[in-house]
């Protein structure tokens, strides 16, 4: 394939192409395509492949739009297919508490699917325990670099996971860390707030799809909200008042989408 | 909120032209908006989206999108539906045929990430910073993405045709 000559490099070539260069860097870049064949014809190639692309999908664009992809419509039904919570979801998120102490590992889990939730809990819980007490190492990666810490989380989820930011809610990143769970890897996310209380959001990925509405539980000081979002299995664990732990989990699930 | 479902109304079109991009399957492309038009909905009435709402929609639409990929790779092995037969014919001027079917079978075997990049801005004219944040992407990754993708699409298209037909 050609190379670019001196001056010119490959990613202003793009940019040109895709209109993102200041009018005098996209005059530079057509007096030197008017003295330089090679990169002239290198980009004629590649807007020819833009038109191609643009001339396959472009008229879907034009297309009526099927009744049934009316956002007014699908906001009047309620959502659309009546699978699971979204009727309950129309009047906002609905707390369901599942079990008191007793039910903590899932006796009280009575509907299919909800093993891998009771699961989802223990380990949440668990690894919870484990770290909020730990002063010198309560995170592997600090929220200083909460840039690396979420590209290397996603990575390892293979999710895009945008670290939520609890500060409205008076708790700041601590860090995170990466765990095993069963086959797989989960993350989790520690917060703290002026108190010193800690609160922790576990992330494993699902291959569910759709979403639950948010669940409580409980033993003894510790409490735990957990739901199902889009690709995801999340669960905040902390010591603290049912409220205060909902209103800090409804924003981490607004960033979480 | 009707202005926030009129806002999300002027993006359907958009959004099902680059869900149909993405899988050449125009009946999984119109599932994946309803599903994504369901969630953004759903996360409406809890959350005021600070960004463009173009951008949010689109990232909404790519994460389902991915996840219904994650499925399938567990799923039994399924063929993707070749849609070119009942594609829109194209004006006179415009490049023929099967030169667009070279193009769109040249699209299927870049990679998915590079596939995701290139379409939102030679097809749906995003800026780079605003597919940036589609992506949730750093800028420089975006623009790198953009440079591979296009110049392996025309090496695609540059290969001798046995080799070029894959599926």
């Amino acid at each position: 394939m050609t190379k670019t000559e001196p001056g010119i490099p490959r990613d202003t070539l793009h940019a040109y192409i895709d209109g993102q260069l200041s009018a005098e860097a996209h005059a530079a870049v057509e007096r030197h395509l008017a003295s330089h064949q090679e990169d002239a014809a290198l980009v004629a190639g590649w807007e020819r492949d833009g038109h191609a692309l643009r001339a396959l999908y472009g008229p879907i664009g034009g297309e009526s739009v099927p009744p049934a992809l009316s956002p007014h419509r699908i906001a009047r039904q309620g959502h659309g297919r009546p699978t699971d919570w979204r009727k309950l979801a129309a009047a906002g998120l609905v707390l369901v508490a599942v079990g008191a102490a007793a039910g903590w590992y899932g006796r009280d889990f009575t509907e299919a699917g909800q093993a891998s939730t009771a699961t989802l809990l223990d380990k949440a819980v668990a690894a919870h325990n484990l770290y909020v007490g730990e002063v010198v190492h309560p995170v592997e990666v600090a929220g200083a670099q909460d840039g690396h810490l979420a590209r290397w989380l996603s990575k390892r989820l293979d999710r895009t996971i945008a670290i939520p930011d609890l500060k409205p809610a008076g708790f700041s990143l601590v860090g995170g860390r990466l765990l095993p769970d069963g086959r797989g890897p989960a993350a989790q996310f520690m917060y703290e707030d002026h108190q010193g209380r800690r609160v922790t959001l576990y992330i494993k990925p699902t291959l569910e799809s759709g979403e639950s509405s948010f669940r409580f539980a409980n033993t003894g000081p510790v409490a735990a909200l957990f739901w199902r979002d889009e690709g995801i299995s999340c669960a905040l664990v902390g010591e603290l008042p049912r409220d205060e732990l909902q209103a800090i989990a409804t924003q981490a699930y607004e960033q979480l989408g | 909120m009707p202005d926030f479902l009129d806002e999300v109304e002027a993006c359907v079109p958009a959004l099902r032209r680059y869900a149909r991009a993405l899988t050449r399957d125009a009946d999984r492309a119109d599932d994946l908006v309803q599903d994504c038009l369901e969630r953004a909905i759903r996360k409406r009435s809890l959350w005021r989206p600070t960004g463009p709402l173009r951008a949010w929609l689109f990232r909404i639409l790519l994460n389902v999108y991915r996840n219904d990929l994650r499925r399938d790779r567990r799923a039994p092995m399924s063929f993707p539906i070749d849609t070119m037969a009942s594609e829109p014919p194209s004006p006179a001027d415009q490049p023929g045929r099967l030169a667009l079917a070279d193009t769109a079978r040249a699209l299927e075997q870049l990679t998915a990430e590079q596939r995701e990049a290139l379409l939102l801005v030679a097809l749906e004219g995003l800026s780079y910073a605003e597919a940036a944040s589609v992506l949730e992407i750093p800028l420089g990754t975006l623009m790198s993405r953009i440079a591979r993708a296009r110049e392996a699409l025309r090496a695609l298209l540059e290969a001798p045709p046995r080799l070029r037909t894959v599926k």
